[in-house]
């Protein structure tokens, strides 16, 4: 009886500690500096203004009324490359709803390599040199692909780390394309950022 | 039932804590760690081989020194010696051909697990007696079986301990 009450408390106690350890981890999470760690669902993706492999400047703000499919990813990444025509053919798919795929390079390599890589695999979306910031924007993408899906008011609808299945790829866009704003012409659907003057957000 | 019921709660506390605890694909970082390097004699002008072994952190592999494509970041390791002490060679072991689930028509060429680099010093003929240090860094770029990593470096030191012919 009493050796039970003892393995009763014990196991009291590593519960009540577990599930401390649990809270104090989600907290944690919840309120790191950038706040783009663990669940990012719902949160506004953060903007950016980065230069295209062209040297053309490119904000998030640009896309504000489309869904935008986020993916980081670098010339030495070879799960990237496996991706990548995916994300060509859900451009095509999905361009005239309103998808729209940004591609940021992590390389240290420059434009021209990079622009050459992207070329071999027909990509038909714009590829934007990434820096530090943007990836500290972002919860320090530490590892390649990440992928965010960001919804046509702004907001992250979904992440994927690391190399995603196709279908999985495209259930997030179809969520990212589900939400309408209201007051957006939807109808302007192309994937290269608008000629005129982009209203910052 | 009295003994049925702290492990149901226990499970239970489980299913709370693991999510916190768990990593999603691609969210374990990697390591390559460094074996320490016994006692080095070099025999003053006779050229010495140096076994520097290396372990890559389990799921994880780095690209080999001769990676099958330009784009890929091989392993390379860089090192300095201390006068008058001086590196020969740095030799690297051939590197495994696999192919992954992310690609598996190509192969890449990578270590993985244990694997050893063998650095060639020597010593000139009238070098004095004594240790000197040889420093440096390996550079890898790291993978598992979904994600990549960016490059990065660990430091390298052994000593080399010049003595008379």
């Amino acid at each position: 009886m009493k050796r039970n009450a003892l393995l009763f408390a014990a196991l009291l106690i590593a519960i009540v500690g577990m599930l401390s350890a649990g809270k104090y981890l989600n907290r944690v999470r919840q309120h790191s500096p950038t706040k783009m760690v663990g669940d990012v669902r719902g949160l506004a993706a953060p903007n950016f203004d980065l230069a295209t492999l062209d040297g053309r400047r490119v904000k998030l703000s640009d896309y504000r009324g489309k869904a935008v499919l986020l993916n980081f990813w670098a010339t030495w990444c070879s799960p990237c490359k496996v991706e990548m025509p995916w994300f060509v053919e859900l451009q095509k798919k999905y361009g005239n709803d309103g998808l729209v795929i940004l591609g940021i390079a992590m390389d240290d390599s420059d434009a021209p390599k990079i622009a050459q890589f992207a070329s071999e695999l027909g990509v038909n979306y714009p590829v934007l040199l990434g820096t530090d910031q943007v990836s500290e924007q972002y919860g320090n993408v530490e590892f390649l692909p990440t992928s965010f899906y960001i919804d046509r008011d702004g907001k992250i609808v979904g992440k994927g780390t690391g190399l995603l299945g196709r279908s999985e790829i495209e259930d997030n866009v179809r969520k990212a394309l589900a939400s309408p704003v209201a007051g957006i012409n939807n109808a302007q659907t192309s994937a290269t950022p608008p000629k005129t003057q982009p209203t910052a957000q | 039932m009295t003994r049925t019921l702290p492990v149901l709660l226990l499970l239970l506390a489980l299913l709370f804590v693991l999510p916190a605890f768990s990593q999603g694909p691609g969210e374990k970082l990697p390591s390559v760690t460094m074996a320490a390097v016994g006692k080095v004699q070099v025999k003053a002008g006779e050229p010495v081989s140096v076994e520097l072994d290396f372990r890559i952190g389990s799921e994880f592999h780095i690209n080999s020194n001769k990676p099958k494509s330009e784009l890929l970041i091989p392993t390379v390791l860089k090192l300095q010696a201390a006068e008058p002490v001086s590196l020969v060679a740095v030799k690297y072991p051939a590197g495994q051909d696999v192919a992954f689930p992310f690609a598996p028509n190509e192969k890449l060429s990578v270590y993985s697990g244990d694997f050893a680099i063998t650095a060639v010093v020597k010593a000139p003929p009238k070098a004095a007696p004594g240790e000197y240090p040889v420093t440096g860094e390996l550079r890898f770029q790291a993978c598992d079986r979904s994600a990549c990593y960016p490059p990065r470096s660990i430091s390298v030191k052994f000593s080399v301990t010049v003595v008379g012919r």
